[in-house]
């Protein structure tokens, strides 16, 4: 019998559990250390696995619900019929591609403030974008590939031939897809020249410019689509889409 | 480091599971609010414009 031994209920039943931390051998130093940096190691482990699951989900949980607020705010100045004065602020229109699945907000910039918003942005520098209703240009955009909405995440999919179509308050604009470049230098500025070239287009004329980085998940190179303006439509009370969007 | 910290937490192994899990939500936090958004910037991954070279 010894005095710890409170089985027989002459003190507080405490569950050996509960009872507090029981000494532990001293470790050689070796072990401690060795034992630290194990320990190290799962931590970094788990912050860099906590970073991807920010990159690629939180951050397009966030920009869906920022771009969400904005197109609604978009569409609800659009319905209130305010004269049309361009207020690029509040956002240009909506880029509508059936390849890639996804209705973008369109506003001014591509600084990382705008573009993290989970929209897509107009190039204001280093070649400004020419407007769609503009009479000869290239209406130049950039949106993120992955994280912070994503919305150019399936440019690949994107075929010549395939319809690209811009919504503005009182027009739809259709292009037609006619080149796209699966890999260029993220210092290509030359694909955002008035007249791409490298599109192979020699002559003045209205065109679009979709780009954004690749491979997946890194910005090693740029993704370049390229349409050109095929029709305008004008918007009819309903908003009726046009026939490339029925479909 | 770890077994460290659950030694000095307070109460029965049920109160610092609790307090463990609150701790580690707090980081998580922390780690999406403040740390993350500063480091991503820093990164590589986020570039997706074309430009002349200064950095996006």
């Amino acid at each position: 019998m010894t005095i710890t031994d409170n089985s027989r209920g002459t003190g507080p039943r405490v569950p050996s559990w509960a009872a507090g931390p029981p000494r532990r051998p001293r470790r050689g130093l070796v072990a401690s250390v060795v034992s630290l940096t194990g320990e190290l190691l799962i931590t970094i482990g788990v912050l860099l696995a906590l970073f991807v699951a920010y990159s690629l989900w939180w951050t397009n949980v966030q920009a869906n619900r920022e771009a969400g607020r904005l197109s609604d705010h978009l569409r609800d100045s659009w319905q209130s019929g305010a004269p049309g004065a361009l207020d690029t602020d509040g956002g240009l229109g909506f880029l509508h591609v059936p390849a890639m699945a996804q209705d973008v907000l369109v506003r001014a910039g591509t600084g990382t403030k705008v573009l993290n918003e989970g929209v897509a942005g107009f190039y204001e520098k280093p070649v400004k974008s020419a407007m769609p209703w503009d009479k000869a240009g290239n209406f130049t955009l950039a949106a993120h590939r992955d994280g912070h909405g994503a919305k150019f995440h399936n440019i690949h999919k994107i075929d010549v031939g395939d319809p690209i179509v811009f919504e503005t308050k009182d027009t739809w604009y259709v292009y037609k897809t006619y080149a796209t470049l699966p890999e260029t230098s993220k210092y290509n500025t030359d694909v955002l020249a008035p007249v791409p070239k490298e599109s192979g287009r020699e002559k003045p004329g209205r065109y679009i410019t979709l780009t954004t980085c690749t491979p997946m998940y890194t910005s090693e190179h740029r993704y370049i689509v390229w349409g050109e303006l095929v029709r305008t439509e004008k918007v009819d009370a309903a908003r009726t889409p046009p026939a490339e969007l029925r479909d | 480091m770890y077994g460290w910290i659950w030694r000095h937490l307070p109460g029965n192994a049920l109160v610092r599971a609790l307090i463990s899990a609150l701790l580690v939500l707090g980081i998580v936090f922390v780690l999406f609010q403040y740390v993350f958004p500063w480091a991503e910037p820093l990164l590589p991954f986020g570039d997706v414009t074309v430009d002349e070279g200064r950095g996006a």
